[in-house]
């Protein structure tokens, strides 16, 4: 009883699948085989490699840390402004990151409205510094966790969470013990989400914390620089991105993501 | 299938990011590739030109000398080509091909620091001081190696470079951090400094140890309209174009 797929969608999903892919096949015939372990302790692949890992688990982190009570307020509170709350939650996808960035920095700057007070008070200062990094990543990839875990949250029956509330089970309790194992799959994936975005995070970060190898310097602003001086060089810190984002996503596969 | 309609948009917004240039294409239309730190004075060239040339509309492409030159060989979408470094014009001079190569217009480094100036900068030797937070443009931009080389001149570089905090793509970007206060100094050009007015201070580099950049204008092999694109030429190494590039803080050419 398998369907036949109609042969117009078998054509535009092979023109959708082609134009994903095309970049990435040219990636990979245009690299410079020949002097590839040149190329890569050239543009010190590594270091950028091991940032940007620390700094997007640590923007994931974050975002669950924070990005799951925020997704719990927005699906459950009753209270005015939900709907502008959720809406400026959001804002962060649709915004481009460099203007994320600016805001950042006039909020979190040195010079900025709360980050002045920060530089002054207590000789804290993000830009330039990892942290300024993890702060920029988060910014951008933290309504992905967000809008997963909501839309798992609404789609939950309440009548498991009443069931244990009535069987004396504190508000906590069954928050810990019942919704979040029945919300676990969308949050997975949300959480994955928010890692592969927080992996390609660059305007917010260059933009706020600035580009030093090391300290800011994640695998797309190497990509970014590496440009100027090594075209051959970009092309094999992109394939390096492209081959741990694949392997990442594939590994855990429809499993995590929830797309069965 | 809700679900999974809303995680393919998510994927879609995950994917938004980065940056883009273009070069538009129509037949009167003359494209202009020119290194940003002409952004300022290239714009009003453009519109005096324009006004003497009402058959011509010009469009400009600013960005670093280095990336405008690969989009040119990859793309060849420009008339003319006005590069910040004799380098990125030799690479286009050998592909695609120059006609009318010129040099228009020279710009010495200088110091630049926010109004307050923070960390007390009074002279190149105080970007060497511990614990200033100096932002430079990348190695491979013409004018972050132009600062590494004045730099070395004064035998501040490895000093100099513990206290670089940020790398950035061009000279609009390192102004960017100076002027938002982030960062205590920066090396760009004189005539950002005039582009940037009291947004920024500046201190000025010995003429012993600072670089002279020299900018080179030329007529792109291949564009389809040479007769535009040199009009477009002689606008900027004529009068008022001269008199225009030295008010946004530009040198004569050497």
């Amino acid at each position: 009883m398998r369907a036949r797929l109609p042969l117009v969608i078998v054509a535009l999903a092979s023109l959708g699948a082609t134009f994903v892919l095309l970049p990435v096949v040219a990636l990979f015939v245009r690299a410079p085989w020949s002097r590839l372990a040149g190329a890569l302790s050239g543009v010190g692949a590594s270091t950028a490699l091991r940032l940007s890992i620390e700094v997007s688990l640590a923007a994931t982190t974050i975002s669950v840390a924070v990005g799951v009570p925020l997704a719990w307020v927005l699906a459950r509170g009753e209270f005015p402004g939900r709907s502008l709350l959720r809406a400026a939650v959001v804002l962060p996808i649709v915004l481009p990151p460099v203007v994320g960035g600016v805001g950042l920095l006039v909020a979190l700057g040195r010079s900025g409205v709360v980050g002045r007070w920060l530089h002054d008070a207590l000789g804290i200062q993000l830009t330039f510094t990892t942290a300024g990094a993890v702060v920029a990543t988060t910014f951008v990839s933290m309504p992905l966790v967000v809008l997963a875990t909501e839309a798992g949250l609404r789609g939950l029956d309440l009548r498991y969470e009443r069931a244990a509330a009535a069987m004396g089970g504190s508000p906590w309790y069954v928050f810990r013990r019942v919704t979040l194992p029945m919300v676990a799959p969308q949050l997975a994936a949300g959480a994955v989400l928010t890692w592969a975005r927080a992996l390609g995070e660059f305007g917010a970060t260059i933009t706020f914390a600035g580009n030093l190898a090391g300290r800011t310097q994640t695998m797309p602003l190497a990509v970014f620089e590496a440009r100027q001086i090594d075209p051959g060089g970009a092309i094999v810190l992109s394939l390096i991105l492209v081959v741990v984002s694949v392997s990442v996503l594939v590994a855990l596969g429809g499993r995590l993501t929830g797309l069965r | 299938m809700r679900k999974t309609v809303a995680i393919a948009t998510l994927l879609v917004a995950a994917g938004c990011s980065g940056t883009s240039s273009s070069g538009s294409a129509a037949s009167s239309a003359l494209t202009v590739f020119a290194a940003s730190s002409l952004t300022a004075a290239f714009e009003r060239i453009g519109s005096d030109f324009a006004a003497a040339n009402p058959g011509i509309t010009v469009t400009f492409n600013f960005g670093s000398s280095t990336d405008l030159a690969s989009q040119i060989q990859s793309e060849g979408t420009a008339d003319v080509f006005a590069s910040a470094s004799g380098t990125a014009m030799d690479a286009v001079a050998s592909d695609p091909g120059v006609a009318d190569r010129t040099d228009f217009a020279t710009n010495r480094l200088v110091i630049v620091t926010p109004p307050d100036d923070p960390a007390g900068i009074s002279s190149i030797a105080d970007l060497a001081k511990p614990g200033v937070q100096l932002v430079l443009a990348a190695k491979g931009v013409p004018v972050g190696d132009y600062a590494r080389r004045a730099l070395t001149s004064a035998g501040l570089l490895s000093a100099a470079m513990q206290n670089v905090v940020s790398n950035e793509d061009d000279d609009a970007s390192v102004v960017a951090k100076i002027t938002t206060g982030e960062a205590d100094a920066g090396i760009v050009y004189a005539s950002d400094v005039a582009t940037a007015g009291n947004t920024v201070r500046s201190v000025t580099i010995p003429t012993a140890v600072n670089v002279v950049a020299s900018y080179p204008i030329a007529v792109v092999a291949g564009s389809p309209q040479t007769e535009a694109a040199m009009s477009f030429l002689n606008e900027v190494i004529g009068v008022t174009g001269q008199a225009t590039l030295k008010d946004s803080g530009f040198g004569p050419a050497a």
